[in-house]
């Protein structure tokens, strides 16, 4: 029988400062061990728990996509023990990493629909994750229209900007990005992402509406999709709350009768309005 | 099912011999009260007992245990996981109410899509010998979710007291093996079968307290917005008692401890009733009040957990009864719920 | 002379039919025998479910902070002298507390009648002045209340209430011509070796259950220093030299303030003796500084100021 509990080794290959107040780094990491690293199959949406041996262990949504093999990326947000811990790494350093652990988003739902993708802060980890498996040359025929509305309090907060670039030059991808306050050099929109979600105002058919967001952001978000027509069954959410086995057993992560390691993160809204008034 | 018996006065002796090829767990009077300990001589062991103090789940799911060591070094991170049982082990005198929290406890811990390889390892490797309950306490309630003092679940052999001796039912396969091989255990005549008969008749009428909780997950699902949650809350401490002395409470923490490059992750007892349970690192708390943790414990036992495995997360031992502090009866908690 | 019971509802009642408090703390009947449980009412009606008898033993004094309303409270000698305490640590504003001092002969411990009768259930149990009649399955004993009090209630001196709003009843006679501190120096006499035996003996019980600090008035703190990550000073496993830590600290954290209501030994479940270390800096406090916790509503606690002809002896 594994042992669920034992982590396997990675090196930090590389950390990215992402945004310009230094809180939020991007970590590649590679499996010392080659044959981990081929067994390790992920798909958009699951998270791993992501070691510093001697500090401890949480939970981080995987932000690379699985169609780019070899290394694994995680974005890290500078909040607490285990984070303060790996933010302190240096290149080449080794952790520790158990996974891939929850569920993942509905991929082969989201086949031939449209696919609305809305983001702010720093819960943009996983969807990146997700646009980059999409986007990827031989899945993107699978899916149909492809908007991402994403936001953040100021331009220097915005994660993966190089890509956003990228992104936003490519003809098979509709990206709007906002910030709250702007600065001298944006030329982007201003606003809240529920108000430019209300100015795009994306159709809802034949679309499923994929939403990661800090709560205030999802509270203000859902009312915009459901005046634009997305029912409950086409809302996707990930949802987030403190864990430590990942596996559903240390009871800490239970929403309802639901574990977010387990039956989660990837929820539907209709699964959420099922539960408890816990979320 | 197989039936044996064996002299009460036979089972120091049997429990001497048991010692010298298992490790043998029972009951043991420590200060005033008693706990569940590793014995070295049939004769620590103490028969006639209400219930330990702290369940019999330690015996599976200690408080603190190490998962395993770890050692940093620049070409590589070596891990340890500590050495599993050697010695196949024996529970005698666990009570049936306990040894039915052991078949809640493997849901969890032996569920299809995850296993817990340290829990399990004890388990498998552990005959479950129960002691029936001729007295049940007044606060006992085994009966009112799904138990009774001579419940089998849980247990492979299951003792009962005729006077001068056990019937000893064999309750698994591994039960009836283990009779097999030890001489103690002698044929059984029906008089005596007759008595064991009389002795869970009666025990069964014994249970005095009694809650209706087939309707209680019907009355919860419905239940989580009540003003009820408002109000039950007011005197509870907040303290582990209750989630650390109970037989099915399963909720843990894992924490590394350290030197340098070498350390250890363990794994430890935590409540829900503490509020760093649900501590975000960003500061938000989906439990901020003593109003939610305490619906949450009863909200988890007696409907999350009945969504999830078909029984709730009680079996009714009356632990929290007797040790809260405040006197926080969850059986006033549940007969509140059903007058809803 | 009228039942303290009755005193005690009538009291309650009245206080809240003319609001002039929102909400008054008492106790209850338990579900258990010899078990009184802390009360929370809020109207009339309600405090028909008042009572006081010898089990009456939760300080409810933990149950007053961070309230908005106007608050009564049924408080014995030594849950009062926790109020003084929150009080002058301005926890609570005397205003909003309206105290219903109950003079008291000590609670007795279920503990140690339970010893007594050596795991015989009692399922029965009928207060009568001095004694208590007991009724088991198949036995009754009669046991003397003074022969059975918490150790807390026998080295008491303040049964009657410091302070308080309205008195219910007549005040008793203090406990008089005793040493309250005969164990601490018995525990003092004793070699280094044998009291760190004796004392993690003690603490080896202890499963972090954390319900002395939770049963502790004064134990308040929004984050515990046992729950703190950064820096962590305690591991949280029950590894001794952690919970020996836990515990020490603890006490230390007391200095001053502790009134030894007992209501963290009442509190754990494994029969630890907490008041052990406790005690003995209570002793130390009234020797060094000359200070008893609780007493007055004036006086600084020595914790929290300083005098220039403080105890130095430690400055060498």
């Amino acid at each position: 029988m594994k042992n669920l509990y034992l982590p396997l080794a990675m090196r930090a290959e590389k950390i990215v400062i992402e945004t310009e107040d230094k809180n939020i780094k991007t970590f590649s990491l590679s499996f010392l061990n080659k044959e981990d690293g081929s067994s390790f199959n992920y798909l958009p949406g699951q998270f791993a728990q992501l070691s510093v041996l001697g500090k401890g262990e949480a939970p981080f949504g995987i932000a690379s996509s699985p169609t780019q093999p070899g290394e694994l990326e995680f974005t890290v947000n500078k909040v607490g023990v285990v984070t303060v811990a790996l933010h302190n790494l240096e290149e080449g350093e080794i952790i520790g990493i158990r996974g891939p652990l929850g569920s993942c988003f509905p991929i082969e739902a989201f086949e031939g629909k449209n696919i609305v993708i809305i983001g702010g802060g720093f819960a943009f980890t996983t969807l990146h994750s997700l646009i980059r498996y999409i986007l990827y040359q031989e899945n993107r025929s699978r899916f149909g229209n492809v908007i991402v509305i994403y936001g953040a309090r100021s331009p220097g907060l915005l994660l993966y900007k190089d890509e956003l670039k990228q992104w936003e030059a490519r003809p098979d991808l509709d990206l709007h990005l906002t910030v709250d306050k702007a600065d001298d050099g944006w030329r982007g929109k201003v606003g809240v992402v529920p108000n430019v979600i209300k100015e795009v105002a994306p159709s809802s058919e034949n679309a499923y509406a994929i939403v990661c967001g800090p709560p205030i952001m999802i509270k203000f978000t859902l009312p915009v999709l459901r005046d634009l027509g997305f029912l409950p069954e086409r809302i996707v959410l990930s949802l987030e709350m403190k864990m430590k086995c990942g596996i559903g057993m240390c009871g800490r992560c239970n929403i309802g009768n639901k574990y977010v390691c387990k039956e989660g993160p990837i929820f539907t809204l209709a699964h959420l309005n099922e539960l408890s008034g816990e979320y | 099912m197989k039936e044996m018996k064996i002299a009460k006065n036979e089972v120091v002796s049997f429990l001497d011999s048991l010692i010298r090829e298992y490790k043998v767990f029972a009951p043991v009077k420590r200060d005033s009260f008693v706990v569940f300990q590793e014995i070295h001589s049939g004769s620590e062991a103490l028969l006639d007992y209400a219930n330990s103090k702290k369940p019999p789940k330690e015996i599976f799911f200690p408080q603190s245990e190490v998962m395993f060591a770890y050692s940093l070094h620049g070409e590589g991170l070596g891990i340890e996981e500590p050495a599993f049982e050697e010695k196949p082990r024996v529970i005698f005198g666990i009570r049936p109410c306990d040894a039915r929290s052991l078949v809640i406890l493997d849901d969890i811990f032996n569920s299809e899509m995850y296993k817990d390889v340290y829990y399990i390892d004890k388990r498998e490797k552990t005959l479950v010998i129960a002691t029936g309950c001729n007295q049940p306490n007044s606060t006992c309630f085994c009966t009112s979710l799904g138990g009774g003092p001579f419940s089998r679940d849980g247990s492979d052999l299951l003792l009962v007291d005729i006077g001068q001796e056990y019937v000893v039912q064999a309750v698994t396969e591994k039960g009836e093996q283990f009779l097999k091989k030890h001489s103690e255990f002698k044929d059984v005549d029906e008089h005596s079968l007759s008595l064991m008969r009389n002795v869970i008749e009666t025990a069964g009428a014994l249970i005095k307290s009694k809650v209706e909780t087939e309707e209680i997950k019907e009355k919860l699902d419905r239940m989580f917005d009540d003003p009820f949650w408002d109000l039950v809350h007011e005197k509870c401490l907040g303290c582990a008692i209750c989630t650390y002395l109970c037989p099915t409470c399963h909720c843990f923490d894992i924490a590394d401890e350290a030197t340098d490059h070498r350390g250890k992750r363990i794994r430890i007892w935590d409540s829900c009733a503490f509020p760093m349970f649900t501590l975000e690192a960003s500061g938000v708390n989906p439990r901020p009040t003593n109003k939610e943790r305490t619906r949450q414990r009863i909200m988890h036992k007696f409907k999350y957990f009945v969504d999830n495995h078909g029984m709730a997360a009680c079996v009714g031992c009356g632990r929290c009864i007797k040790e809260c502090p405040v006197n926080l009866d969850i059986r006033a908690v549940l007969n509140s719920i059903l007058n809803r | 002379m009228p039942d303290t019971s009755v005193m005690i509802r009538d009291t309650a009642k009245k206080l809240l039919d003319e609001k002039r408090v929102d909400l008054i703390i008492g106790f209850e009947r338990g579900t258990l025998p010899l078990c009184s449980s802390p009360c929370f009412t809020r109207r009339s009606e309600e405090a028909e479910r008042l009572i006081w008898n010898a089990s009456c033993e939760n300080n409810l004094a933990k149950y007053l902070r961070r309230r908005e309303e106007k608050v009564g409270i049924v408080a014995k000698g030594c849950d009062i002298r926790s109020i003084i305490g929150l009080i002058k640590e301005q926890q609570i504003d005397r205003e909003q507390v309206f105290i219903i001092g109950v003079p008291c002969n000590g609670m007795i411990d279920r503990r140690k009648i339970e010893a007594k009768l050596d795991g015989k259930e009692i399922l029965e149990a009928e207060e009568e002045d001095e004694t208590v009649i007991l009724k088991g399955r198949d036995f009754t004993e009669a046991i003397k209340k003074e022969e059975f009090l918490h150790n807390s209630c026998k080295t008491c001196n303040h049964r009657n209430p410091v302070i308080y709003d309205v008195l219910i009843g007549d005040k008793v006679e203090e406990n008089q011509g005793f040493d309250e501190y005969k164990e601490v120096k018995e525990f003092e006499a004793q070699s280094a070796d044998r009291r760190w035996q004796s004392f993690t003996n003690e603490v080896s019980k202890c499963i972090r259950c954390y319900a002395c600090r939770n049963a502790c008035p004064l134990c308040y703190c929004q984050e515990c220093f046992v729950d703190s990550s950064q820096p962590q000073w305690i591991g949280k496993t029950t590894n001794l030299s952690d919970t020996s830590i836990f515990h020490i600290v603890r006490a230390f954290h007391t200095a001053g303030r502790c009134v030894d209501c007992g209501a963290c030994e009442r509190a754990c479940p494994m029969g630890i003796d907490i008041r052990k270390l406790t005690k003995k800096i209570e002793k130390d406090v009234k020797e060094l500084f000359h200070y008893e916790a609780g007493v007055s509503l004036e006086d600084i606690p020595p914790l929290a100021t300083f005098n220039p002809d403080d105890p130095q002896e430690f400055i060498k």
